[in-house]
């Protein structure tokens, strides 16, 4: 099976700091993968290259078998926008635009990147908004919503573009706790519904039920990988251990 | 004096006064944008050239760069003679362009810098082109924050046409100035304040409107 998105050799420095040193993984299809690990680990650094908002140092990246970066070297804008499209991201801000609707939210980068008609446009907006539950607020402003409704918004307006990979960045970490079940939810069927997703979450009951595959990052480094029961249950690493002792202690 | 031709004479001027204010304020408002990015581009000297120019004419008073458009530029050594403008309404209309450009360009720079990063971050993933980004998503949100200071400098505006004056061209407050030194009467001024009044309160009443219709 072809993987949907595939990491190689990741490298990255901001100055003398280094936040990734040769990081490699793969997402197949309708995985769920979840990186987790201390604040300042290179996990957001990592999420972020892959959609290109970070430029690595070197390393390559493809999605869908088309290429952002190859060892290190980037290519050419349309084929970088080419494979991004294929990509979508959630914000930990949800970064809505506050001067339009959510409906126009939803619709702006079809009607203006892809020039889709905009009855299919509309239909799409229609369903996205019903799959995250707020069909009713189509046309509110971000400012009339409370957080957790943001970032569904947020969510469905990242499937707008039917992307192949959907990238999370740590969603619910600006949440109140009694939104964060909103959001997980939401998550949480789009994982029945087969979406491929990578997801930075501090949620480690996340992790634990929905993805299949955990990974865990420190310093710049996956020190270890495998599904939720391993890691969870059996860490092989000492730093994974105690991470998850001192994380789950504060749960 | 009757009471009607003051009340012609004030017409008049005031007529002036509204098409300076009208050629100006949008002209100027888009020259701001151009100069904003101008001095926000990454090319280093087209960036350096529009700091210059915001420098300058900010740095100057705009009476002085009127004087200069108009009399001075005969005076620059081998192509003055070229450049020299005859019309004095095409002068004062330039100069103010010119001077308004630099106010808007920083008051838009101030609005573009108070858009949340994030805006940038999520426009690119969603695969908008720059222009899109700016046209549909930055902008809209810079003139928001932009929109008390976009009012205040318009309704200077309105009053600073009475600098016109200096150019010979009779504008509302001149040619209340000639009546109160002819007719020794001070009524004049104060129908040139009511004026003046109404000439702002338009504007004024307008982008209170804007403010409320952008208050997202």
């Amino acid at each position: 099976m072809m993987s949907v998105l595939k990491a190689k050799n990741l490298k990255k420095s901001f100055g003398d700091l280094c936040v990734l040193r040769d990081i490699s993984f793969e997402v197949e299809k309708g995985e769920v993968v979840a990186v987790i690990g201390p604040s300042g680990g290179g996990k957001s650094t990592l999420l972020r290259s892959l959609i290109d908002l970070e430029k690595i140092d070197g390393g390559s990246i493809w999605i869908d078998g088309d290429p952002l970066v190859e060892n290190g070297i980037y290519c050419k804008p349309a084929k970088i926008a080419a494979a991004t499209a294929k990509t979508g991201m959630v914000f930990q801000h949800f970064n809505l635009f506050p001067h339009l609707t959510v409906r126009k939210n939803l619709e702006l980068a079809p009607k203006l990147v892809k020039k889709q008609d905009s009855k299919i446009t509309a239909d799409d907006c229609t369903r996205y908004l019903n799959k995250v539950g707020l069909s009713e607020k189509a046309n509110s402003y971000p400012r009339e919503l409370s957080g957790g409704q943001k970032q569904r918004v947020a969510i469905a307006r990242a499937l707008m573009m039917h992307p192949d990979i959907l990238l999370f960045d740590e969603p619910t970490s600006a949440l109140d706790p009694e939104l964060t079940v909103e959001v997980l939810d939401t998550m949480k069927q789009l994982a029945r519904d087969s979406m491929t997703m990578i997801v930075v979450t501090h949620e480690m009951s996340f992790a634990r039920e929905v993805a299949n595959k955990v990974i865990f990052m420190d310093q710049g480094v996956i020190l270890e990988e495998g599904p939720p029961e391993q890691i969870f249950s059996n860490p092989t690493q000492p730093r994974t251990k105690e991470f998850l002792n001192s994380i789950l202690k504060g749960q | 004096m009757d009471f009607s031709v003051m009340f012609q004479q004030l017409c008049k001027g005031s007529l002036v006064t509204m098409q300076l204010f009208i050629i100006v304020l949008p002209l100027s408002l888009i020259l701001g944008i151009l100069v904003m990015l101008g001095a926000r581009c990454s090319i280093k000297p087209i960036r350096w050239f529009f700091e210059f120019y915001i420098y300058i004419l900010r740095g100057t008073p705009l009476l002085l760069q009127m004087l200069i458009l108009f009399y001075g530029l005969y005076y620059i050594p081998g192509i003055g003679p070229h450049l020299v403008i005859t019309s004095r309404s095409f002068a004062c209309t330039l100069a103010f362009t010119l001077n308004y450009a630099a106010y808007f360009a920083e008051i838009f720079r101030g609005g573009l810098l108070a858009v949340d990063p994030g805006q940038y971050e999520a426009s690119k993933v969603l695969g908008l082109s720059k222009s899109q980004m700016y046209l549909h998503v930055v902008f809209p949100q810079m003139f928001r924050v932009a929109l008390p200071s976009t009012a205040n400098e318009t309704i200077t505006l309105v009053k600073d046409t009475s600098l016109i004056f200096a150019l010979g061209i009779e504008e509302l407050l001149q040619n209340a100035t000639n009546i109160v030194n002819s007719q020794a009467t001070f009524v004049p001024y104060i129908f040139a304040a009511i004026f003046y009044l109404v000439l702002t309160t338009i504007p004024s009443v307008i982008f209170k409107k804007l403010e409320k219709k952008f208050d997202f």
